[in-house]
């Protein structure tokens, strides 16, 4: 009994907090390895162990070349444009279906929730074979628009999302307005929309993070240097930089500066939103 | 209320047109593409025709072209520094066209993406995936094979179909393996081997010698594999080898040269004379590496010898010889053309591509700066080609298929899947060698001669 | 549904023709966009794909050749196109041990435990970040004498450092670990999130019946996230058969990693034989919906329920 006790008093946190001290360092020694190397020189890469501090943290010489030669700012840019338009396209395009599916009684909503859920199925990636053509018949290829209209059309979580979160609305505040002789947009862009902000957020955070990190999709349909997105940028850091593990690493955490102010500032919303997106 | 009303319409017609424009934009690309193939075919011919006759000198064009190309290129490495030098050397002519340049990382493999549709620059690299009689679907005709012939190098072994040029050669290599002088003094080899035997035992001096590596495979970069199909002519030493290997059974069986030179790679993984893990090399690291002598060849076509010297501490340190094998005696050496370039059907500005094509052919000194072979069969020839010419190698540069038959070779490696000018037999042989797979040299090349057979008898090519 | 329906009467009588046009109106207005885009990047290319199937084509000539199911018998008469599928057992193992270690932690993270935020930050913030950067990190990382190979030297198991990337045998290992370490922090956070959801008066009730953990995991925790962890595992075997960016990212599917994602979309867009790869990608999409079959019959107590 009491080595039964003592077990549970010191055994199980002892063990409990070496398995999670265990578990940070496999999630960041190979961050760590890479922060470091970002800062060292290129023999100083090749003759230092990876676990060696670098010898000047003021050393930006890597990053700069990352910025200067690896297109990251346009990256950055080219990525944002893109990550707005289809965020803001695929928050109006998702509400409104939302909308019209759960506040509307027509017969063939049963068809049209139908047809989304059945897409919803059709993992994306295998289908590349054939959208592909069609992103290049409507001569979209190589410009935003193909990437920005893949994501807006190809995303249905968030409708999802939307129509769960309007059942949560009570019906009483729309009948209220209809009452008052307000019309159907009114009531979805003054009264839905802004109690939809929660989902919203939600959406944003889904679509962004998915939309930032995504690489096939500028790889394929946008190949142009000049269209480059953060990931299709780093990913060229490949060809010129191949030896230059210095630059590849500062290509990275340029990469992840963004995701982590973004995951510091809104830790909460994030693991609210990416719960609720993952369970289909 | 009302207001509202109306803000929110406005609101929502903005997001419609945002969504229309972009369904818009679509209407209008197609008739985008479609105008310059309009334009192209009249503007084609008087552009490739002064600039073929009277090359050199690009004078008295009536209205100089303009308008901004694009250019892609598979140089990484001197994308930014080189070409922007071509860029402004070209501009000094050509003060109205605005040249844009785009480096592919995995060349072959991107471009062939792009070229499923119309956007895949104005000025490219053949990719050599792209069968013959498939060339006039996505390039313009530069001029008759007869014409160019005349006046520039590998024009007959390279990129035409029925009578019309698409692409002539930036440069010409001719095929051998680069070695490291030191290495080999160190080593005590004295002759260059002259066949695969030779070849193995002096690598093994390497090994028992000295700290190098003695031949380096470059096994993860993928395209060098291909450096050894390259050495096919220079085993066989038949100018029409290829046009015959299409009409065989069993090329791939001993005697034949794949079977050779595949042998020779096997060989040398199996005895442990490669790079150790060959899958986590890299090209770049490796040329510093022939460069310092730890590494004691590459099997690298001559274009690769100026990027060794480049890096060496004296340049002579590096020498190139002949491959490994020889025919009764006799050294051949295969010779042919780089990527060629070409100017795409679906440019903008053809006029422009097409100005910039020939002076990158003619003036650019490219091929000279690579230590290649120029296009321009007048122009004179590098340095590095002094040491080929003292040992009396022969250099055999394909001949063209028989009429008919051009797109024979590349159909049937297309369709068996055999990728001879891919990573894809090369790595495969090396997995074997080193135990990675459980296949036998043997059970590889009997299966690329069974599909190399299925294959004929599927297109009907006795 | 029926909520709707009974809360129309009211208007309907008010002013019925005006309302229902401005109803239909606005439907048009807001489903035109969304079901068009649904359309065009949806189902025209799923059904243009099976057309693509039965035809040889290139991907660019006019001109296709239509061949039945010529393409559906190479495809199961070539074995070496199938055995890709292997590849997706290394992942498919894989997604359990990432389950496993997911609910670990998950489950000692929802007790008091210091520095709680911080241990769920970090072990959750791999799965945002970049594919392209995780794939380099692990380049790197794998690299002959690079950081794992370092480690291990020190830990004193220098013997049994590997040609991590480079051994056909390993190399599914360790992109598959690769992906256990990128995606481990979503499973964590969702099952975290459900398990606080479990009201404390059972936790309280059962530690006053003296309960310990074990038991509390045993006969608590563990039915009642279990809905959530065969979700996790259903998506984590259509993930499997779908795996494509790390392998793509990290070894363009050289040395035996190759998906069967990566070899629809080489077969396409670098063999150009369009047809074919359509058919992989019929072939892989029926399994998929399959799947998805299995997983809504399984689940539909709970669908209804939420409906």
């Amino acid at each position: 009994m009491n080595a039964k006790t003592l077990m549970e008093k010191i055994g199980l946190p002892v063990f409990k907090y070496l398995t999670l001290i265990l578990g940070v360092l496999v999630a960041v020694l190979p961050l760590l390895v890479i922060f470091f190397g970002s800062f060292k020189t290129g023999t100083e890469l090749r003759t230092t162990g990876p676990f060696d501090l670098p010898q000047n943290w003021l050393n930006f010489s890597n990053y700069i070349q990352a910025v200067d030669r690896g297109n990251m700012l346009l990256g950055f840019f080219n990525t944002t444009i893109v990550l707005v338009v289809s965020v803001f396209g695929t928050v109006m395009v998702g509400s409104m279906t939302a909308y019209v599916l759960n506040r509307f009684d027509f017969k063939f909503n049963k068809l049209v929730m139908a047809l989304f859920l059945i897409a919803a199925l059709v993992p994306g990636v295998t289908t590349q074979v054939a959208t592909f053509q069609v992103v290049n018949a409507l001569g979209l290829f190589n410009t935003q628009w193909s990437a920005i209209l893949l994501y807006m059309g190809t995303d249905i979580i968030s409708i999802y999302i939307f129509i769960q979160f309007l059942d949560s609305i009570p019906k009483d505040l729309d009948e209220a307005a209809i009452v008052d002789g307000a019309s159907y947009f009114t009531i979805f862009t003054k009264i839905i929309l802004p109690l939809l902000k929660p989902a919203i957020v939600t959406v944003l955070i889904i679509r962004g993070v998915a939309i930032y990190n995504d690489f096939y999709t500028p790889f394929l349909y946008m190949p142009k240097t000049s269209l480059g997105t953060i990931s299709t940028a780093l990913f060229r850091f490949k060809g010129p930089f191949i030896n230059q593990w210095e630059i590849i690493s500062a290509g990275i955490i340029i990469a992840m500066i963004p995701t982590l102010l973004v995951f510091l500032f809104l830790q909460k919303y994030i693991y609210n939103g990416l719960v609720k997106g993952s369970i289909r | 209320m009302k207001r509202t009303y109306q803000t929110i319409v406005v609101a929502l017609l903005v997001f419609m047109m945002i969504i229309s424009a972009a369904c818009t934009t679509p209407t209008a690309a197609p008739t985008k593409a479609a105008e310059p193939t309009k334009a192209a075919e009249p503007q084609a011919e008087p552009t490739k025709a002064p600039e073929a006759t009277k090359a050199p000198e690009p004078t008295a064009a009536p209205a100089k072209p303009s308008g901004t190309i694009t250019v892609l290129t598979n140089r990484t490495d001197i994308v930014d520094t080189v070409f922007v030098e071509y860029a402004k050397k070209f501009n000094e002519i050509y003060p109205d066209i605005k040249v844009e340049f785009e480096a592919l990382r995995d060349y072959v493999g991107e471009v062939q993406i792009r070229m499923n549709t119309t956007d895949y620059g104005d000025v490219l690299l053949i990719p050599d995936t792209i069968t013959l009689d498939k060339l006039s679907d996505y390039f313009l005709p530069l001029g008759t094979v007869a014409d160019l012939d005349a006046k520039y190098n590998f024009v007959m072994s390279g990129k035409y179909y029925q009578d019309q040029v698409y692409g002539i050669a930036m440069t010409g290599n001719f095929q051998g393996v680069a070695c490291n002088k030191k290495v080999f003094e160190a080593a005590g080899i004295t002759a260059n081997p002259k066949s695969p035997e030779e070849f193995i035992a002096a690598m093994q001096l390497i090994k028992d010698k000295t700290d190098a590596i003695p031949l380096y495979t470059n096994y993860a970069a993928g395209w060098p594999m291909t450096q050894w199909e390259g050495q096919v002519q220079s085993v066989s030493g038949d100018p029409d080898y290829n046009a015959i290997m299409a009409h065989m059974d069993a090329p791939f069986s001993p005697g034949e040269p794949h079977y050779i030179i595949y042998k020779l790679l096997y060989d040398l993984v199996k005895a442990g004379l490669t790079e150790e893990d060959p899958t986590t090399t890299d090209w770049e690291t490796s040329k510093q590496m022939i460069a310092d002598g730890k590494v004691g060849c590459m099997v690298t076509g001559s274009w690769s010898i100026t990027q060794y010297q480049g890096l060496a501490k004296d340049p002579a340190d590096i020498i190139y010889i002949p491959f490994p094998s020889n025919k009764d005696g006799k050294i051949y050496a295969a010779a042919g053309g780089d990527y060629n370039v070409a100017v795409n059907k679906n440019s903008k500005n053809p006029e422009a591509a097409m100005a910039w094509l020939w002076w990158f052919l003619n003036e650019s000194n490219y091929a000279y700066d690579q230590g290649g072979i120029p296009p321009l069969k007048t122009a004179e020839l590098p340095s590095t080609l002094d040491s080929f010419k003292a040992a009396n190698v022969i250099f055999v540069a394909n001949n063209p298929a028989p009429a008919g038959e051009e797109a024979f070779w590349s159909n049937i490696d297309k369709e068996a899947e055999t990728g001879l000018w891919t990573e894809k037999p090369g790595q495969r042989i090396i997995d074997a060698a080193r135990g990675a797979t459980t296949e036998s040299f043997d059970d590889i090349m009997n299966e690329l001669n069974a599909k190399w057979a299925a294959a004929r008898v599927k297109l009907g090519i006795k | 549904m029926e909520n709707i329906q009974k809360s129309t009467k009211p208007f309907v009588t008010f002013s019925r023709r005006t309302k229902k046009q401005d109803q239909i109106f606005t439907m048009i207005l807001f489903l035109l966009a969304p079901i068009l885009l649904l359309f065009v990047f949806t189902y025209i290319p799923v059904f243009n794909m099976f057309g693509y199937s039965l035809n040889k084509w290139d991907g660019y000539s006019k001109a296709k050749e239509f061949i039945g199911l010529q393409n559906y018998i190479e495809l199961f008469t070539r074995p070496e196109l199938f055995r890709v599928f292997g590849v997706s057992i290394y992942y498919f193992v894989a997604s359990f041990i990432q389950l496993a270690l997911a609910l670990y932690f998950a489950t000692i993270l929802s007790f008091d435990v210091r520095l709680k935020n911080f241990f769920k930050g970090v072990l959750f913030f791999p799965y945002l970040i970049n594919g392209v950067a995780v794939g380099f990190i692990f380049l790197y990382f794998f690299k002959p004498d690079g950081v794992l190979d370092l480690i291990m030297v020190s830990l004193g198991l220098g013997d049994y450092v590997q040609q991590w990337l480079g051994n056909r045998a390993i190399i599914n290992y360790s992109l598959a670990g690769v992906s256990i370490w990128r995606y481990m922090g979503l499973n964590f956070v969702m099952f975290m999130g459900a398990i606080q959801s479990i009201p404390s008066e059972i936790y309280e009730a059962s530690s006053l019946d003296g309960a310990n953990r074990w038991q509390q995991f045993k006969h608590i925790i563990f039915p009642s996230i279990f809905p959530i962890i065969s979700l996790s595992l259903l998506l984590a075997i259509r993930g499997s058969l779908a795996v494509f960016e790390i392998p793509y990212i990290m070894t363009g599917g050289a040395n035996g990693s190759s998906t069967f994602v990566i070899q629809t979309v080489d077969m396409a867009f670098k063999n150009q034989k369009f047809g074919l790869a359509s058919a992989m990608a019929v072939v892989l999409l029926l399994i998929t919906l399959i799947l998805a079959g299995v997983q809504n019959l399984i689940f539909k107590d709970k669908n209804a329920g939420s409906n």
